[in-house]
């Protein structure tokens, strides 16, 4: 079971669930490289929990395999197990242990030495900032520490892959904030992390790699500049004419590189453009040069800066126009 | 090839793992289950309780044992007008002890376990559980031998209650320790039942109301089913002579009263047979034509069973007077009988069947919980054929 630092950590192919009759899961091909944070993004129903659970041996997939570190996880789960920490996205504490007794219940579960136990216990209470809580019912313990100890309670074996289903759902934003930053410490420590969220800013500066994910299907997966680049293509200018915007409309509709081209609001003689263009930076300035030869007055001409969320939209509301 | 050799190096991990899951689980229910002083109050009120039980049966049969045998015979200790009245006492003090006993069994072990697998999917801890490297049986196990300690420490607390006994005669020590295998058989059948509903439905409520459901149809329905079944045998018109038609006795293995009363029956002072007792609990036992046995029942019937023994106008349960020879019964000499028999071979007891048979279906019980654990696998689906290798899966799915 020897691994090389380059093979993927998770590898899908062809990845099925069905739950009578209903398709969770569309065929998924997923490969996530070691150290990467890799964020599965989509709405609620989409198929991003089906997914994890598979990958965290909970669920049988229908058909198709996934391999963790080269494990199949319906043929060796046990090995796979010892691999992974798992979060998912609803669960549950024991109300009526310790903090530091509920770490030792599970570092046991993944029989962890005795010798051992105590030192990691404290260096995961520092990791999740509950070092203080040590002795604390679990019970006394806010959502967000609760959401923390969780966390804490995925490392106690010290796993290559941490499979994080919503880490953040249902924080209040300080709560989000702290999470964020455990994730960022993970990374440094070199783990491989698979997490999900329906809130896209919340993955946006932290994922190295990201997949989009709609109807059980895998729409778009890669390194978050490639994704953001091949949308780049067909970039969003927002144009604002002090100027008639009629006929600067009209004067765009000429450009063959102009797609569509749509006034989105007018407010004191501010006319504001939203415009499709496919083309190079260069091209842009070209553009607005003619535009400003042409007599328009031009107050502000921007593009509208594609993250996440934007990219998020335009991938499934593209999925959804070549379906109907 | 290389499976092969591997295989018992891998079985030999499973079973260490098997036993770590299992240690695991129960260091931290009973951390959580013996924190505090709720099971000292609760193990220091069940001995008050069996104490006062015994203290109150005591008051209860002393005048009355006095009076009905004012001069004890000095060969045995047993007079055939009645016991010696300080075994009258052990007797009853034994009989209110095992019935109480029993019925607190009954009710409290399921309690345990009824939601020890449910509670963790309500809570939402099992997908925790199940993602750790533990072998699921572990589990299982783990939970049941946690929930099992608190109720086998209660049975033992009540044993010194139970050697009470000792002290006035009337059972012996052989009495109680059958009356302890009853009582720990009874615990882990019902723990085991318990556990078992846990794992099958989702919800603890509904595990709950199964299990008790199956508990008082073992205890009650069973025993009814047997009787109705009987007599609708009996009564059925090709039966012209009216023989007794009595109904497999197996309806019975799994009741726990019938192996109490059988025990309590058949102590020392009132050493009934097994069939005596189970003609009795058949109703073959009519009038004066019933095995033997003296006074000092305790009057006490357990849950179930007054139908079957009318108390009669002296109010002592199971056997009445001394009569002829019962059918089936071991009698030294025919006619009527004296109250006192030989002691009876424990071959033809009825508590080694219950035992036995209790023993088989907590077994086979436990190994279906377990398997109702795995992950990964729908419940009520049988296990997957194991793949001929780890590469081969079912690529099925169409091209679209």
């Amino acid at each position: 079971m020897t691994q090389d630092a380059t093979a993927p950590v998770i590898e899908t192919r062809g990845l099925v669930k069905r739950y009578d009759g209903e398709l969770a899961v569309a065929g998924i091909d997923l490969v996530v490289g070691a150290g990467e944070i890799y964020g599965l993004v989509g709405p609620n129903g989409a198929g991003k929990t089906t997914t994890m659970r598979i990958l965290a041996t909970l669920l049988a997939p229908t058909a198709g395999e996934a391999t963790v570190c080269g494990i199949d996880v319906t043929a060796d789960p046990t090995e796979v197990r010892r691999r992974i920490g798992y979060m998912p996205d609803f669960y549950g504490v024991y109300d009526d242990l310790r903090v530091w007794e509920y770490l030792d219940f599970f570092a046991r579960c993944y029989s962890v030495p005795a010798a051992r136990r105590a030192g990691m216990i404290g260096e995961l209470l520092e990791i999740v900032g509950l070092a203080d809580k040590r002795e604390a019912y679990v019970e006394a313990l806010s959502r967000g520490m609760r959401q923390r100890l969780c966390l804490a309670h995925t490392l106690v074996h010290d796993p290559q892959l941490l499979i994080l289903d919503e880490p953040a759902s249902g924080l209040d934003p300080r709560a989000r904030v702290e999470t964020r930053e455990i994730l960022r410490e993970l990374r440094g420590m070199g783990k491989t992390i698979l997490v999900s969220s329906h809130i896209l800013p919340e993955l946006a500066e932290l994922c190295t790699s990201v997949g989009i994910i709609d109807h059980g299907r895998l729409l778009r997966s890669g390194r978050i500049e490639e994704i953001e680049r091949s949308l780049r293509a067909t970039a969003l200018l927002r144009i604002d004419v002090v100027s008639d915007p009629a006929a600067a409309i009209d004067w765009l509709g000429t450009d063959e590189r102009v797609g569509d081209v749509l006034e989105i609001s007018s407010e004191r003689g501010v006319a504001r453009l939203e415009v499709h263009f496919d083309g190079t930076p260069d091209e842009e300035a070209a553009l607005l040069h003619g535009m400003i030869e042409a007599g328009h007055r031009v107050s502000s001409f921007t593009q509208a800066t594609s993250d996440l969320e934007e990219i998020f939209l335009k991938v499934t509301g593209h999925d959804e126009e070549t379906a109907a | 090839m290389t499976t092969a050799t591997i295989a018992p190096r891998r079985r030999a991990s499973r079973l260490r793992l098997f036993g770590a899951s299992v240690a695991t689980i129960m260091v931290k229910e009973l951390r959580s289950r013996f924190r505090g002083r709720r099971a000292f109050v609760v193990i220091t009120a069940y001995v008050a309780v069996l104490a006062l039980i015994a203290y109150g049966a005591y008051v209860g049969v002393a005048p009355t044992a006095q009076l009905q045998n004012p001069f004890p015979d000095e060969l045995g200790g047993v007079s055939l007008a009645g016991a010696n009245p300080s075994a009258t006492i052990g007797q009853a003090i034994f009989t209110l002890l095992s019935v109480v006993q029993l019925l607190l069994v009954c009710f409290i072990a399921p309690a345990f376990t009824a939601g020890a697998i449910s509670l963790e999917r309500e809570k939402q801890t099992l997908d925790l559980l199940v993602t750790t490297p533990m072998r699921p049986g572990g589990i299982v196990i783990g939970k049941l031998f946690s929930s099992l300690a608190f109720v086998v420490l209660l049975i033992l607390a009540g044993i010194p209650v139970s050697a009470l006994v000792l002290m006035y005669g009337g059972a012996s020590l052989a009495d109680i320790l059958q009356q302890q295998v009853v009582l720990f058989v009874s615990a882990i059948g019902f723990g085991v039942i318990g556990l078992f509903f846990s794992a099958l439905v989702k919800r603890t409520q509904t595990a709950t109301v199964l299990t008790y459901s199956t508990m008082l149809f073992l205890v009650l329905g069973s025993f009814l089913v047997f009787r109705f079944w009987t007599q609708a045998a009996t009564a059925a018109p090709d039966n012209t002579f009216g023989t007794v038609r009595t109904a497999p006795e197996a309806l019975l293995y799994l009741n726990p009263a019938v192996a109490m009363i059988e025990i309590v029956a058949s102590t020392e002072i009132q050493p009934g047979d097994y069939s005596e007792i189970m003609s009795q609990i058949r109703g073959v036992c009519t009038g004066d034509l019933c095995f033997p046995t003296d006074g000092g029942g305790g009057g006490v019937a357990p849950p179930g069973l007054k139908e079957v023994a009318p108390a009669e106008d002296t109010g002592i349960f199971l056997g009445v007077v001394a009569g002829d020879c019962p059918p089936n019964a071991r009698c030294a000499f025919p006619g009527p009988q004296p109250a006192v028999f030989e002691p009876q071979p424990a071959a033809n007891h009825f508590w080694p069947r219950y035992a036995a048979t209790f023993g088989v279906v907590s077994l086979l019980l436990t190994l279906a919980s377990m398997s109702l654990v795995v992950p990964a696998r729908g419940r009520f689906r049988l296990p997957p054929i194991r793949r001929a290798g780890p590469g081969a899966s079912t690529g099925t799915e169409a091209d679209r």
